[in-house]
Order: C-alpha cells, then sequence, then structure tokens
C-alpha cells in the first residue's frame, strides 16, 4: 500500500528510547502487538516443553534406566505435558493468530476490549513464571492430569506452585474467550453476516465458547487439589473421606473439552489454507461452520471414556463410549468437505498448503485410533500404554501443531511484510511431516504390544520401536528448527510481500502488511461471501 | 441480523446491551425478599434441629432449594440480567445449564455404580491358582 501506511504500521518504533520501546511493547493495547508478545513467549515455552521431551526420548534409547533415576523421569515427563498442554497447545492457536487475525478478518479496529486482552498475556505469563519455579526447584512428578490422591497426599514435589500456575493460566484463557465472543458478535464489518463471516472466525467463536463454560470447572477442581494439600480437608483422598473418582469428572469435564480448544482453531486455520491453495470456496461451508458448534457441545458429554478404567460405573462407561463416537461424525464432516473443496480446485503446493494436507492425513489417522479407543473393550487393552501416546500426538501434533505452522506461514506475511523462504519452507514441511510419522507411529505398534506409557525401564523387546522413535523425534526437532531460522532471517532479508502474496480474498489481506494501527484506513464494508475467489466469482 | 438488532437500540442509551433501568423501588423489595429468604434458611434449620427430623436428602433440598432462589434473585435483578440483550440472557442461563450436565452425569455414574450386582468373568473374586487346579 501506499508509504504512509507502512510508516504508520503497528510494528514501526517511533520510541525514541531503549525503555519507550520496551514501555511501547509491553504496555501496548495493540491486538496485533499483543499477538506478536504471544508468539514470541508461546514459542519460548514450546521450545521447552521440547527440550524437556527431547530428554525423555534420550533416556528412552535403551531399556534401562541410563540418563536419570525414575524420579527424575516422572518430572521430566510431567514438565513435558504440563508445558505443552497448558503453555502451548491451548493458548496456542487462539492466542497468537486468533488475536492478530480475528479483528482483521471481520473489520474492526481491535478487539472488544484492548485492555483485557493485554492483561490475558500476564496473566498467561504469570501462570508461566509460577510453572516454571516450579520447575527450577525441583520439579513435579504428577503427570499433567494431576491426579489425586497422589497430587494431594502422596506427591513430594511442586504441586501447589504447578497447580497455581495452570490455575492463573486459565484465567487468561477464560478472558480471551470473552474478548472473542463480544468481537464476534459486536464489531462486524457492515455487511459482514454470519454466513459470510471466515471458517476461521467459526472455529474460534466455537472454541471460546468452551473456553469459558469449561475453564472454570478446572480452576475450582485445581483448587480443590491444594486446599486438600495444604489443609488436609478431605474432599479427593479416601483416606480423609473424599473421592478420588470425583476429581478425574472434574478433571476431564475441563479437559476432554479442551482437547477441542486445541483442535478447533486448527481446524479453522486449515480451512483457511485449504481455501486459498485451492482457490475454492470451502465445499458445505455451513456443514463446516456448524460442525464446529457441534464439536464444542458434543465435546461436553464424551469425558468419562477417560475413566473406564477409573471404577467408574460401567454403564457411564458404554454411554461414554457411545456418545464419544457422535463426536467423530462432525470431525468427519470437517476431513470430507476439505477433500471435497480440493476436487477440481486449482492447488498449489506451497509450505501453507503442505502442513495443511499433512494435517488432514496425521488427523485422519488420530481421529480414527480415538475411536478405536472410545470402545471400551479395546480400550482397556490399550489404556495407559503408547497406543494412547500415539494417539493424542497424532491430533496435537500431528493436529494442531501441523496447523499452527501452516498458519504462522500462511499469515507471516501479512504479520511481517516480509515473505519467507518457499524452498526452506518446502523442505521444512517435509521433514517435520517424516520426523513426526517416525516418531509416533512406532509407538501405536509398542503400545498395542504392551508398553506402558510413563516408565522409563521396559522389557528388551520394546527397545527396537523406542529407538525409532527418538530417531525420528531428533528430525522432528530439526524440522521445527529450520523454520525458526529461516522465518527470523526473512525479516531482514526476506522480499517485501506486498498487501496480497497469495491473491486471497479475506478482508485481512485488504490493508497493508504489516496493518496499519488500527487495521483499515477506512471501514470496510463486505458485500460477499467468504471465500469468493475470482474465478468462481466470475460466473456467478 | 446482530447488524439490524444493534443500530434498533442505539441512542437511548450509552452502554451497549443494557436496555432498561431496574428502579430502586424494585432493588429494595428483593433485598426485602433475600432477607426473608435468610430467615427462611435460618427458620427451617432450627425447625430440622429442634422440632421435625426430616431424612438429610430432603433437609438438603430445601437448604439448596432456597439458595438457589436467593441466587436467582440476585443474578436477575441485581446483575441486571433481566435487562440485559436476549443474547446476554441466553450466556447466562447457558452457564447453569452447562453446570446442570456437570451434575447430572456425574450422579449418573454414581448411582449407576455396582447396579446390578456385578456378574460374569471378570467381576468374579480372584481364586488362587492352586486353589483352582
Ligand atoms: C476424533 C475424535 C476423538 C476421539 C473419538 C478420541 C478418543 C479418545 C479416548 C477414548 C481417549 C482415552 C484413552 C485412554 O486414556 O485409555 C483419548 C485420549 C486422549 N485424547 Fe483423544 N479422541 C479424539 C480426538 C482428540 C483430539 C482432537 C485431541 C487433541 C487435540 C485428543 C487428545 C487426547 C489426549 C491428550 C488424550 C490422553 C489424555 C491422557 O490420558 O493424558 N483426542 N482420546
Ligand atoms: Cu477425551
Amino acid at each position: 500500500m501506499s508509504t504512509t501506511a507502512l510508516i504508520n504500521h503497528y510494528a514501526t518504533n517511533r520510541a525514541t528510547t531503549a525503555s519507550a520501546w520496551l514501555k511501547s511493547w509491553l504496555l501496548t493495547v495493540d491486538h496485533k502487538r499483543i499477538a506478536i508478545l504471544y508468539l514470541i513467549s508461546i514459542n519460548v515455552f514450546f521450545l521447552l516443553g521440547g527440550l524437556a521431551a527431547s530428554i525423555v526420548r534420550l533416556e528412552l534409547v535403551t531399556p534401562q534406566g541410563d540418563l536419570m533415576s525414575a524420579d527424575m523421569y516422572n518430572r521430566m515427563f510431567t514438565l513435558h505435558g504440563v508445558i505443552m498442554v497448558f503453555f502451548f497447545l491451548i493458548p496456542g492457536i487462539p492466542s497468537v493468530l486468533g488475536n492478530f487475525l480475528i479483528p482483521l478478518m471481520i473489520g474492526a479496529r481491535d478487539l472488544a476490549f484492548p485492555k483485557l486482552n493485554l492483561l490475558s498475556w500476564y496473566l498467561y505469563m504469570g501462570g508461566g513464571l509460577f510453572a516454571l519455579c516450579a520447575a527450577v526447584f525441583g520439579g513435579v512428578d504428577t503427570g499433567w492430569t494431576f491426579y489425586t490422591p497422589f497430587s494431594t497426599s502422596y506427591s513430594n514435589s511442586n504441586v501447589v506452585l504447578t497447580i497455581a500456575g495452570a490455575f492463573v493460566m486459565g484465567f487468561s484463557s477464560i478472558l480471551t474467550g470473552l474478548n472473542f465472543i463480544i468481537t464476534i458478535h459486536k464489531m462486524r464489518a457492515p455487511g459482514l453476516t454470519w454466513f459470510r463471516l471466515p471458517l476461521f472466525i467459526w472455529a474460534h467463536y466455537a472454541t471460546s465458547l468452551i473456553q469459558i463454560l469449561a475453564t472454570p470447572v478446572v480452576a475450582i477442581a485445581l483448587l480443590l487439589v491444594l486446599v486438600e494439600r495444604v489443609w488436609h480437608i478431605g474432599v479427593f483422598d479416601p483416606a480423609i473421606g473424599g473421592d478420588p473418582v470425583l476429581y478425574q469428572h472434574l478433571f476431564w469435564f475441563y479437559s476432554h473439552p479442551a482437547v477441542y480448544i486445541m483442535i478447533l482453531p486448527a481446524m479453522g486455520v486449515i480451512s483457511e489454507l485449504i481455501a486459498t491453495f485451492s482457490r475454492r470456496r470451502i465445499f458445505g461451508y455451513e456443514f463446516v461452520a456448524f460442525s464446529s458448534i457441534a464439536i464444542a457441545i458434543l465435546g461436553f458429554l464424551v469425558w468419562g471414556h477417560h475413566m473406564y478404567v477409573s471404577s467408574q460405573s460401567v454403564y457411564s462407561g458404554l454411554v461414554f463410549g457411545f456418545i464419544t463416537m457422535l463426536v467423530a461424525i462432525p470431525s468427519a464432516i470437517k476431513v470430507f468437505n476439505w477433500t471435497a473443496t480440493l476436487y477440481k480446485g486449482s492447488i498449489s503446493y506451497r509450505t501453507p498448503m503442505l502442513y495443511a494436507l499433512g494435517f488432514i492425513g496425521l488427523f485422519i489417522i488420530g481421529g480414527l485410533t480415538g475411536i478405536f479407543l472410545s470402545v471400551v473393550a479395546v480400550d482397556i487393552h490399550v489404556t495407559d500404554t503408547y497406543f494412547v501416546v500415539a494417539h493424542f500426538h497424532y491430533v496435537m501434533v500431528g493436529g494442531t501443531m501441523m496447523a499452527y505452522l501452516g498458519g504462522i506461514h500462511y499469515w507471516w506475511p501479512k504479520m511481517t511484510g516480509r515473505m519467507y523462504n518457499e524452498a526452506w519452507g518446502t523442505i521444512s514441511a517435509l521433514v517435520v511431516f517424516v520426523g513426526f510419522n517416525l516418531t509416533f507411529f512406532p509407538q501405536f505398534i509398542m503400545g498395542y504390544l504392551g508398553m506402558p506409557r510413563r516408565y522409563h525401564v521396559y522389557p528388551q523387546e520394546f527397545q527396537i520401536y523406542h529407538v525409532m522413535s527418538t530417531a525420528g523425534s531428533t528430525i522432528l526437532g530439526i524440522g521445527f528448527v529450520i523454520p525458526l531460522v529461516y522465518l527470523l532471517l526473512s525479516l531482514r532479508y526476506g522480499r517485501l510481500a506486498g498487501d496480497d502474496p497469495w491473491d486471497a480474498p479475506g478482508l485481512e489481506w485488504r490493508t497493508s502488511s504489516p496493518p496499519p494501527t488500527f487495521n483499515f484506513e477506512t471501514q470496510p464494508i463486505v458485500t460477499e461471501e467468504a471465500y469468493a475467489f475470482q474465478p468462481e466469482a466470475a460466473h456467478l | 441480523m446482530a447488524n439490524a438488532h444493534d443500530t434498533g437500540h442505539q441512542g437511548g442509551h450509552d452502554r451497549e446491551g443494557n436496555y432498561g433501568h431496574i428502579s430502586v423501588r424494585t432493588y429494595w423489595v428483593v433485598f426485602g425478599a433475600l432477607m426473608a429468604l435468610m430467615v427462611l434458611t435460618v427458620a427451617a434449620w432450627y425447625t430440622q434441629k429442634h422440632f421435625v427430623h426430616l431424612p438429610e436428602i430432603v433437609a438438603v433440598g430445601i437448604a439448596v432449594s432456597i439458595a438457589i432462589a436467593k441466587t436467582t434473585l440476585i443474578i436477575y435483578f441485581f446483575m441486571h440480567v433481566k435487562v440485559s440483550s436476549k443474547l446476554t440472557q441466553i450466556f447466562a442461563v447457558s452457564a447453569f445449564v452447562w453446570l446442570m450436565i456437570l451434575f447430572v452425569i456425574v450422579m449418573g455414574d454414581y448411582m449407576a455404580r455396582g447396579w446390578p450386582p456385578a456378574k460374569g468373568p471378570l467381576s468374579q473374586v480372584p481364586v488362587p491358582i492352586s486353589a483352582a487346579l
């Protein structure tokens, strides 16, 4: 766009002193700058979580415990799980891409509550600080699930600090959800009706509903853990009159919907990528939109599938199993509709599209193995084995992580104004895909054969799978480092992207890259559907 | 859809979604009702303790019902749900619908445990191998 827009864009450093510059970032209420703050901090947490994972994988190369004690191993996989779930996967896509893009996509100047948005980031950082302190002062050994009564009465690790971290970060999540819901209801540009919204917005709307309805429950459950641990008031520990299975109910009432907090925004990203790189409107737009809402609602009725072996009543187990299979329907609707969108599209295999196609394949494997697990009889055989570990890594890394990377690549030119190196982009997408499968596919096999999760000493016969998995994770790690390098390099050396490098129709591309502080020079007015690509629009 | 809805209410009120006004008189009436319900709570406890001994489930049921009545009054009047937009009302109600999902399903689990008495190969008490041979 014009040079004036460039001078005024959100990233411009108008501050003259270092402290003024720092202040302009740390006290900003601009959703785009807050998104950048999140981008940096979330990636730092991802690297820390990844480091813990590498240490876990290294330990598992041999069947003996040679790198660390059993106790240390427990702390290491808990560190990995807590950081990845609470500080990367749950906030990841909404706080970075959602924050940056929701106002842009709906033609608004900012989110409804900019200061609340900044507060969310501080809460996230505060929660993260607690969790990191817990790690530095010796770690936690409960697993990311904090199961009682171990966490309340027996563990000698930093349960209180870690739970405080998850608790504080929960408020960040609630406030972000609240902000998004109100923004999407109240601040859409003139003419932007609900069924003209990009599917990214629908997905974030559904996610936000889960965030505000489910997060308070886990907050209270975690608070009760603290109450029992600190004051020995019997809530969950049977020795003092509590009920440990109650904790599992409360925890999974949040944490199953939380897996949809992770995957729904990812699905929103994928819808955008598939549309742009096959240059077609998403097939069955309304179905894809409503399937997000259906997932959000049904997702609240299935939590008991994590409790089949917990002494939950078998009747509850059967009902939960049945409803769990129902959730697969809206997920499948999305996959089928993305595939149908590809059909007769003019597909270009740019880096974001490679990530999107990878997502579809991996999510199918992750989702289908989820259906295996929803069958009580099968689950009793493989629960707490590497089969489950493989299942959730296929959906969380193969799903959310792939979408996060694809989305970062796709909107990088908008966020920074620069293009990254396409050749390196292609290479990294392929390396991630190969490394990912080598890491996690063997885990299905060894899990099915009986390798339990959360043990670092194991029978000889499983070593071959563990070696494959560790080799794969090394490749995967390289696949994550490559983009870090070329994306950072692009900030200085990348060519200028221009307003609309992908020739895409969304509102976010109708302003300069990076956008000016208040996003649009003039209020955009929407007169057409989402994904109105030129060739299609021409013959309508 | 929502756009038409917004413009319909512009002008009159400075705050979005706040469509009406609750009179001071209403606040006092609600306050009176809350005080009355509090007296009722204490009275119910007193009756239970000194006169009729109701089964625990009935006693708790009465106490919880009074508490719910109080909560409803506070949310509806003091928290302005009465004069808020339909959308706000839907969100306010949905929180409680979700709470009901949690309670109903969890209680469903508790009530269905050991029902009917466990039978079948997996539920039998394990027999030492020597005895089984
Ligand atoms: C397609 C629908 C899905 C179905 C039917 C499904 C089903 C299941 C079942 C039955 C379990 C329990 C296994 C056990 O512990 O024995 C499970 C575990 C898990 N799933 Fe899924 N799942 C689905 C999608 C997802 C998604 C999208 C995510 C995350 C993005 C996810 C993340 C997890 C996690 C983290 C666990 C393990 C939690 C733990 O014990 O630490 N699942 N899944
Ligand atoms: Cu689940």
